[in-house]
């Protein structure tokens, strides 16, 4: 049964890459990656078992293994998204008990690449133990342990952030909540680890990895090592945390599952009055006050747009954990988030997947879609980054440097929506579904469309640019009037690219929108 | 040819369309005439849903050509889509809305004026029985619902040509019957119904016209008269299109 599952899971990946050229290359180069990465892990840990001692191989297996946790409990939510090709939910109608679907789920968790590279990479830490042939045997049990840990580890959350509730707004809310925390997780450690560095951080990795060692994420690799030295008992309480952390993993995991699995895409019962048409009944008929309506309602609700905002907060908070409130980055990040919000809407045809069929059908022409969809965004970014630069400056301080950095901001952001508008009349590129998990993983993504991101960005930049050369000439002379100028700069050339880019963008749109359509209703759907 | 009634509502010409080596549709003409009803039938994969989206500008053809009301469709498509009521079948929606939300968006891309929108609505919601799913948010309705839901916003801007792929698909048989004497007052006052169906005892019902299509072909079009030659439309179908098979099914699957 289980063989069954993991061809399938082989199947349908191999059917995927053969279709499209462009993702079976990145594929490869995914697998070029890992293997970068394996072939300079393996070589590091031979090197630590011939030069150095038990304390060195201690520390080394103990932090790096608990980095491995780590990432495979995060990874997917920050940066590769879910891989849901094969998922509870997908073989709910078979008839296969709780624990032959967890079987089968951890066996393609384990069977995937990152699972081969990481079992591979957790072979490898034996090479540590060849001095001490006791601790090579504990080390092979501790292995299996330890990629288990991780494979359910990482499955729990993915069933936690897909499955919660069972209901769409309960897991769309639990997923928003998520998100913040993992993303405020990063400075908070940044931050704290930036104030309690200030001794000689050699001195303390033999300590973090001895209290790692007492967690349920390094508690079983610090296993072998207590075995090598000897160690008994403290040997045996490590291997009952991690046992009892993967057995806790487990039961938690078939909790979330029964939950996800019996009571799938349960309609939600609220319902709104009737009458209550917010946005739509107050804008102006005709297009371009419909896509507004549409765009600025999906900003403020779509947990795929709202996704989106979340960096508003999280600049000011890095640079205020990192180098402080009265820092310069942190009075300058309204900049920062303008270049990141600018390229928010790149694709923005792609967010309305086969729904963009029904703009097609109005025969809405294509400067009104454009005008409709930058009034939406910029709607809700504008203020965001008006506000974000006004207060950084007044907390940081620096309120006489906020003509320049408004300037700047401006200048990025209304450049942006330009670009944008031009862009998403030409690419589109796979996202999640409304309605599915912000963090899936979404098929059909490919190299080359990742690239354009960086080509975007730069006509961003090149708009941005004038702006941005008068603000720094503000700060470096001193002089108040670079900043006034900064910010008239920027209004009127960030200003004239995005009437540009609704007229360019619109002409491109009437041309191309069958086509956007045909490519959306291509990509794979999961 | 001034005369609106000598223009047809809809005219297809040779319209060719390859999805990679496969030709899903192969040189289709098809000629509705203004004020008819039109059935569009054909087994799956036969090209019925190709055929309509190049029909309406949502599916640009290899070859051929569409006009709506002489208004030829890819050559200008905001005036052509003006006259359309489209009901795509295999597309979603803009679910996150509520459905009243949802008739109203559609009834703003196509200008109604904003004094005409909460009337129309309020109507349509009545006429599909969704008064009491009003404010609930699309994504939530039963497959029925939202195929009610895309009919409303196709007829909100009282198009002259309805386009309707599939429209009974899952809807209750009350709802279905409703709608049904709509779609029939709508053609007496002079308005054009295409739809595409598998029900062969819906398309006799409601038709006056039908087109049978396979393989990507027009295998007979003309009044339904004309096309059943006597026989039932069901009989006159199985024979055009075959494929049919006499079999009490396989061994295993009997129960006794």
């Amino acid at each position: 049964m289980v063989a069954t599952v993991l061809r399938l899971r082989y199947r349908i990946l191999g059917n995927s890459l053969a279709r499209r050229p462009w993702q079976l290359v990145g594929f490869c180069f995914g697998i070029l990656w890992a293997l970068g990465i394996l072939t300079s892990v393996v070589a590091g840990l031979v090197a630590v078992a011939v030069f150095q001692g038990l304390e060195a191989a201690r520390a080394t297996v103990v932090i790096g293994g608990s980095a491995l946790v780590l990432g495979w409990v995060l990874g997917p939510v920050l940066i590769a998204g879910m891989d849901t090709t094969v998922d509870a939910e997908k073989l709910a109608p078979f008839p296969l008990s709780a624990t032959q679907i967890m079987a089968a789920l951890t066996a393609t968790g384990v069977t995937g690449i990152p699972g081969i590279a990481t079992s591979i990479a957790a072979l490898a830490t034996i090479a540590l133990w060849v001095r001490w042939p006791l601790a090579a045997i504990a080390a092979v049990v501790c292995i299996v342990l330890g990629v288990l840990t991780c494979v359910v580890a990482s499955r729990l959350v993915s069933a936690l952030s897909s499955g919660l509730g069972g209901n769409r707004r309960g897991r769309e809310f639990v997923g928003t909540i998520v998100l913040i925390l993992l993303i405020m997780a990063g400075p908070i450690v940044t931050g704290t680890l930036a104030l309690t560095s200030t001794a000689d951080v050699r001195d303390r990795i033999p300590r973090i990895a001895d209290v790692l060692g007492w967690t349920p994420i390094g508690a079983v690799w610090a296993v072998p090592a207590d075995v090598a030295a000897g160690q008994g008992v403290s040997a045996v309480a490590r291997l009952l945390i991690a046992a009892a952390t993967l057995a806790a993993l487990w039961l938690l995991w078939a909790r979330a599952l029964r939950g996800a699995v019996t009571t799938p895409r349960q309609r939600a019962a609220k319902v709104a009055r009737s009458g209550a048409l917010g946005l739509f009944g107050r804008m102006p008929t005709g297009g371009v006050g419909a896509t507004w309506a549409r765009s600025l309602t999906a900003w403020l609700r779509d947990p795929r747009y709202l996704r989106q905002l979340l960096i508003v907060p999280l600049f000011p908070l890095l640079f205020a954990f990192t180098s402080g409130i009265d820092g310069f980055m942190f009075s300058s990040s309204a900049v920062l988030v303008a270049l990141v919000l600018c390229l928010s809407g790149y694709t923005d045809v792609s967010y309305d997947g086969t729904a963009f069929a029904s703009v097609l059908a109005t025969g809405i022409r294509g400067r009104d879609d454009r005008l409709g969809r930058l009034l939406g965004a910029a709607s809700i970014g504008i203020p965001l980054i008006v506000l974000l630069a006004v207060v950084t400056t007044a907390v940081g301080g620096r309120l006489e440097h906020l003509p320049g950095i408004l300037g700047a901001s401006l200048g990025l952001v209304l450049g942006g929506y330009g670009v944008s508008a031009v862009s998403s009349a030409l690419l589109v590129t796979p996202v999640a579904a409304p309605g599915d998990s912000p963090f899936k993983s979404v098929p059909g993504q490919t190299f080359l469309t990742g690239l354009l991101v960086f080509v975007v960005m730069g006509a961003c930049l090149v708009i941005g640019a004038p702006a941005i050369a008068f603000a720094v000439a503000g700060f470096i002379t001193g002089a108040a009037v670079w900043g006034w100028v900064a910010l008239v700069v920027g209004i009127v050339v960030g200003g004239g690219a995005a009437v540009l880019g609704v007229w360019l963008g619109g002409r491109t749109l009437d041309r191309t929108g069958p086509d956007l359509l045909q490519r959306i209703r291509a990509f794979p759907t999961t | 040819m001034t005369d609106t009634q000598m223009v047809p509502a809809l005219q297809l010409a040779g319209l060719v369309k390859r999805f990679g080596d496969k030709t899903a549709v192969g040189g289709v003409d098809l000629v509705v005439p203004a004020g008819s009803f039109y059935g569009l039938v054909g087994p799956n994969g036969a090209g019925k849903t190709t055929t309509l989206s190049m029909a309406t500008g949502l599916l640009r053809p290899d070859a051929g050509g569409a006009w709506v009301h002489g208004v030829d469709v890819w050559a200008d498509p905001v005036r052509a889509k003006a006259l359309i009521g489209n009901l795509a079948d295999g597309v979603r929606l803009f679910d996150r809305l509520t459905g009243e939300q949802l008739i109203t968006y559609t009834a703003m891309m196509f200008s109604v004026p904003r004094d005409q929108i909460a009337p129309r609505v309020a109507d349509l919601i009545a006429l599909m029985d969704l008064g009491e799913a009003a404010g609930t948010i699309v994504a939530d309705y039963s497959a029925g619902m939202t195929k009610k839901v895309a009919l409303a916003c196709a007829l909100v801007h009282a198009p002259r040509l309805l386009v309707l792929d599939e429209p009974f698909e899952s809807v209750d048989p009350v709802s279905a019957a409703n709608i049904e004497d709509v779609l029939r007052s709508y053609t007496s006052s002079g308005g054009t119904i295409i739809i595409s169906s598998h029900s062969m005892d819906l398309v006799q019902r409601m038709c006056d016209h039908v087109a049978v299509i396979a393989a990507g072909r027009v295998l007979a079009a003309g009044t339904v008269d004309e096309v059943r030659a006597g026989e039932s439309l069901q009989d006159r179908f199985l024979s055009l299109v075959g494929g049919r098979h006499t079999s009490e099914g396989p061994q295993w699957l009997r129960q006794s």
